[in-house]
């Protein structure tokens, strides 16, 4: 076993909480280490310290103390508060719920943000027009872009929009 | 609890008889203020009247308390800077003499500015686990948080806390 590993573990092992295949891996690793050997009497030091610490006393009338408030604040009309509020239900929720959340939001905007760039894209410019081997006026039957033929109304109404106007004649 | 839902304040006070040596020796242990100790110690027992109509007896109630007031203490950590103006209890000796009473006095100072050295993550870590003797698994769900956070916290306040021990060692 490594000592990054012995050193996480050693809390566990001197309070008696690991499975006995891991404690004698790490009492096989404390007969070779120094460092691993001096973190495990420093735990037990402490676990004895805190043991021969006195309990500190609760103070005297804490529990009537908290019957009036308690009293007080059942009494007193309910705040106007959300129901539901995110920061509350953030407190609440365990980690494994926050990262569950933490991930759907993540996943959610990248989706939006990669459906965005599609539909945003320039779109891409039209192909140019194959050139045709036939006469386009024909093909898309646009023959009133011809020329009027002789004689006709429409020649003689472009003759006379086309020069410049003498005097009415 | 479940009486409590229903309004029956005996009951609370009930929970508040039965567990408030818990919440208090949390709180006092990691604030070292008997002030706000207090202060904090009433919160989350209101906290948990509060919440009464919600609760749901999934772990223990000393679990689930013990959650809220190392909730709170964090809270009041990161808040303002704890003012250490007490330091724990003298030892309850029939007849200690006064260097007995001396030599106490300074080994809870020393304990407590020792513990006041530490974030307040590792500073809880510790008073979880050595001063109320839960295991890793119980700091773990008080802190919620996982095993490997609280083993890495622990591994990094002994390192922090070696010296103490040995400054006690010399006393």
């Amino acid at each position: 076993m490594r000592c990054e590993k012995v050193r996480l573990k050693i809390d566990a092992y001197v309070s008696g909480e690991l499975p006995p295949r891991v404690i004698v891996a790490i009492e096989e690793h404390l007969k070779a280490c120094d460092g691993c050997r001096q973190a495990a009497t420093v735990a037990r030091r402490l676990v004895a310290l805190g043991q021969a610490l006195p309990t500190p006393p609760v103070p005297e009338g804490f529990a009537q103390r908290l019957q009036v408030l308690a009293r007080q604040r059942i009494a007193r009309p309910a705040p106007a508060a959300p129901s539901w509020s995110l920061a509350a239900w953030w407190r609440m929720a365990s980690a494994p719920v926050r990262a569950a959340a933490a991930a759907v939001v993540v996943i959610g905007l990248g989706t939006g943000a990669l459906i965005s760039w599609n539909t945003w894209q320039a779109p891409a410019a039209p192909p140019a027009p194959a050139a045709s081997q036939t006469d386009p006026l024909a093909s898309y039957n646009v023959d009133y872009l011809t020329d009027a033929p002789d004689g006709s109304l429409a020649q003689t109404y472009l003759a006379l929009v086309s020069t410049p106007a003498q005097e009415g004649k | 609890m479940l009486a409590v839902a229903q309004g029956d304040l005996d009951a609370f006070d009930q929970i508040v008889l039965r567990h408030q040596e818990l919440a208090w020796r949390i709180a006092f242990r990691f604030l070292g203020d008997r002030h706000e100790a207090e202060n904090v110690a009433q919160e989350a027992f209101l906290r948990i009247l509060d919440a009464a109509p919600r609760y749901k007896p999934t772990a223990a109630f000393s679990t689930y308390l013990s959650r809220i007031v190392t909730r709170l203490c964090l809270d009041h950590a990161r808040k303002k800077h704890p003012t250490t103006t007490d330091s724990f209890p003298a030892v309850q000796d029939r007849n200690p003499s006064a260097v007995e009473r001396m030599a106490a006095q300074e080994r809870d100072r020393t304990i407590r500015a020792a513990l006041d050295s530490l974030p307040p993550a590792q500073r809880m870590v510790v008073v979880l686990r050595y001063f109320e003797g839960l295991d890793c698994r119980s700091v773990a769900s008080a802190m919620d948080t996982t095993v490997k956070a609280v083993e890495r916290l622990l591994a990094r306040a002994r390192d922090t806390l070696r010296p103490l021990l040995a400054e006690l060692s010399e006393k």
